[in-house]
């Protein structure tokens, strides 16, 4: 499996011939996601009958380490092929498995994850996105998302809303419904925010009498909460949790290749590829977990926090090691990588769960609080 | 990590070494070790049960078993931080001794590792120096010296025979100075079976370190939840406190790279594939582990883990004391390091998930 990803990449993206991303941070390009469906290699874990692979996590788990590692344009598939995919083939009604997964699984479609909002971020349950429903049964959405990575040229939208007024339960985390919206549909709009580094890929997404159809419900009304709990098990625990700096070592090592190794070099390789190793182990096993049937939520909160400060501990490291100043004019991949990832760095532990709150969620495991 | 059996220790030998352990590891019991340089309550039950020579094949004399037993076993002795060199006595001594064809002893034995100084075989004389676990309570001492031609040769000697300077590690466990100076006729010797040198026995006794360490970093782990869910300060317990959940969440996290790392080394000993790779990378992890552990478990148990009587220090001092014995911390991560570069930029990944 491993050596036909890497067969693949080497002939279909050969180094040199792209600029890397950093792991899912990677750029959209459509034709390689289109190229990676026909290979199979999208909606790998999901039924055959809706056109996925049927096949392991941790086959998915190969695929998705190498085209991270080798730093590829992951960019247009990823958020649906990690988690609208199985989100929806786990919740979804038939209707809405057989409208798309199957266009999932041939890398057509792009989602994003409408979870956070301007006052609502690691207390998620807080979000104040309204959907009240009309009289024919759908429902209109108001309100706002944030931090929305690729609304502005994805196709749906998986989002969490309220349904019940906060006012009215006292658990705030009743109440809260998720649905598949349309992000073409009128009253909506996604402004992007230009990030650090001068992309601009995080949107702002305002909801104005936005009218998602009734079978476009997701799951029960008033489950949300549940349901977004089970996604977020998808979205942690990965690859893409420890690689996003890793494609920066193995050019610093390219760089230097063919000098003799110096103690503080071999002590800054040592580090990191033992790093690496038990990361690789221990994602590895989130998937074997996710097989056996079970939601490893607290497993992945553990890898996904010292994951992605490795990735930021990484970065120290290698501007700690270089004796000079990165310049943006200087061409070689390793600089370009370099200035890249410092930027990025911050954001490794802030998205998909703040290292603070995947430390709440794992203390209360640790501490046999039941949630 | 993984349903295969052979990565996994018999539930019988799992559960016998850890009901042994709790028996006899008493704070007083491992204290009294440390006062005395030796717990006869505690290896004296664990020898009759045979499991310092678990792993060992029985066809050359030890009590055979899986590499999953032998690091079970060695897990058991740092979860409860048993005083008593089993991994010398079995994988480090036994193992060669019975490699070589040379006589097992039924007590303690230990090794004398030659690394980074070589003890050599000059003019028929067996001459070199190391520090050495046990080396006064053990039978035996085992070496690989180097003959002029490259090869080697096992010796073994009884304490009597070599210039001992007692010494302890950081949790008072005898580590001596052992001086070699003595006719190759008048020890037990035999050529060096094929594959054993010097850096293999630094490599099994490396091994013996992981495992005892991922042991004792899930026991602190365990003893920081319950201290601070005990512990109770402006009228509840401390770690209801998201700063100190920081510390429970840290410790949990170095335990469970500990066991990951050590299941990895296991895993490549038991198949015999990259085990230079494997066991590098399982102490430089774990290396790592115990300096972030120890620290966020320490502080967790603020004024009480810093005394004596609670029984904190005995595994935190072991932890200390592993992290630089069969090789420093420094030395295996260069040593990685340096592989990791000679394997080159593409094949960087390659070296990593194999």
């Amino acid at each position: 499996m491993r050596a036909e990803v890497r067969q693949f990449l080497a002939t279909t993206l050969p180094k040199g011939s792209f600029f890397p991303g950093l792991g899912m941070n990677a750029p959209v390009d459509k034709s390689f996601s289109a190229k990676l469906a026909a290979q199979g290699w999208l909606g790998m874990t999901l039924p055959t009958q809706y056109g996925g692979g049927g096949r392991s996590a941790v086959d998915r788990y190969i695929v998705v380490e190498e085209l991270l590692r080798w730093g590829a344009p992951v960019g247009h598939h990823w958020v649906a092929d990690r988690q609208s995919g199985p989100v929806i083939n786990k919740f979804g009604t038939e209707a809405q498995k057989q409208r798309f997964l199957p266009a999932i699984c041939r890398g057509e479609l792009a989602f994003c994850i409408g979870m956070s909002e301007p006052n609502s971020g690691s207390d998620l349950a807080s979000v104040t996105t309204r959907a009240t429903q009309n009289d024919n049964g759908d429902w209109v959405l108001n309100g706002r998302k944030i931090w929305t990575t690729g609304a502005h040229h994805c196709h749906w939208m998986l989002a969490l809303c309220r349904t019940t007024p906060i006012n009215d339960t006292a658990d705030k985390r009743a109440g809260l419904s998720q649905f598949i919206v349309d992000l073409t549909s009128p009253g909506l709009t996604a402004t992007p925010i230009p990030f650090i580094d001068g992309t601009a890929e995080f949107c702002d997404v305002t909801f104005d009498d936005v009218v998602v159809p009734a079978e476009l419900v997701l799951g029960e009304i008033g489950q949300g909460w549940a349901q977004n709990t089970s996604e977020l098990s998808y979205e942690r625990g990965g690859p893409d949790r420890w690689l996003s700096s890793y494609m920066v070592l193995e050019e610093l090592i390219r760089s230097t290749q063919g000098n003799p190794i110096n103690d503080e070099l071999a002590d800054l390789i040592g580090s990191a590829v033992a790093n690496f190793w038990v990361l690789h182990y221990l994602s590895l096993s989130v998937a074997r977990t996710i097989d056996l049937g079970g939601a490893p939520a607290t497993e992945s909160a553990l890898v996904k926090e010292m994951g992605t400060r490795f990735e930021q501990d990484l970065v120290t490291a290698v501007l700690g090691y270089i004796d000079h100043e990165p310049n943006t004019s200087n061409q070689s991949l390793f600089e370009q990588l370099l200035i890249s990832s410092t930027l990025n760095a911050p954001s490794f532990t802030t998205r998909g769960g703040t290292n603070e709150i995947l430390t709440s969620v794992a203390s209360k495991a640790l501490r046999g609080v039941s949630r | 990590m993984s349903t295969d059996s052979r990565y996994e220790a018999d539930p019988l030998v799992v559960d016998n070494v850890n009901r042994i352990l709790s028996d006899t590891c008493t704070p007083e019991a491992i204290e009294h070790a440390e006062q005395t340089g030796w717990a006869s309550t505690i290896w004296d039950p664990m020898a009759q049960a045979g499991f310092p020579w678990v792993g060992v094949p029985e066809s050359i004399g030890g009590s055979g078993g899986s590499f999953a037993d032998t690091a079970a076993i060695l897990r058991a002795v740092g979860r409860h931080a048993a005083p008593i060199p089993v991994g010398e006595t079995g994988v480090l001594a036994a193992w060669t001794l019975g490699a070589a064809g040379l006589e097992i002893p039924n007590g303690p034995a230990t090794a004398a590792c030659p690394w980074p100084e070589v003890i050599r075989v000059d003019n028929g004389r067996v001459i070199g120096m190391a520090t050495v676990a046990w080396a006064q309570v053990a039978q035996r001492i085992v070496t690989i010296a180097a003959h002029d031609d490259g090869s080697f040769e096992v010796v073994s000697v009884t304490p009597d025979q070599v210039a001992i300077t007692a010494g302890t590690n950081l949790a008072g466990e005898p580590r001596d100075i052992v001086t070699f100076d003595i006719a190759l006729d008048a020890t037990e010797h035999a050529p060096s079976p094929p594959g054993w040198s010097p850096f293999r026995l630094l490599e099994v006794g490396a091994f013996t370190r992981t495992q005892m360490a991922a042991g004792a970093l899930a026991r602190i782990a365990d003893m920081t939840v319950d201290y601070t869910l005990n512990r109770q300060q402006f009228g509840k317990p401390v770690a209801s406190f998201q700063l100190v959940q920081r510390h429970l969440m840290a410790v949990a996290q170095c335990s469970v790279r500990a066991t990951m790392a050590a299941d990895t080394a296991l895993r490549a000993l038991t198949d015999f594939q990259r085990v230079d790779t494997a066991l590098t990378v399982a102490r430089v992890v774990i290396d790592e582990a115990i300096a972030e552990g120890t620290r966020s478990a320490h502080q967790a148990h603020g004024a009480m883990g810093v005394t004596r009587e609670y029984p904190l220090h005995q595994f935190t001092r072991r932890l200390w004391a592993w992290q630089h014995e069969y090789g420093s911390t420094a030395m295996w991560r260069r040593h990685l390091g340096r592989a990791a570069y000679a394997n080159g930029a593409d094949g960087l990944f390659p070296f990593i998930a194999g």
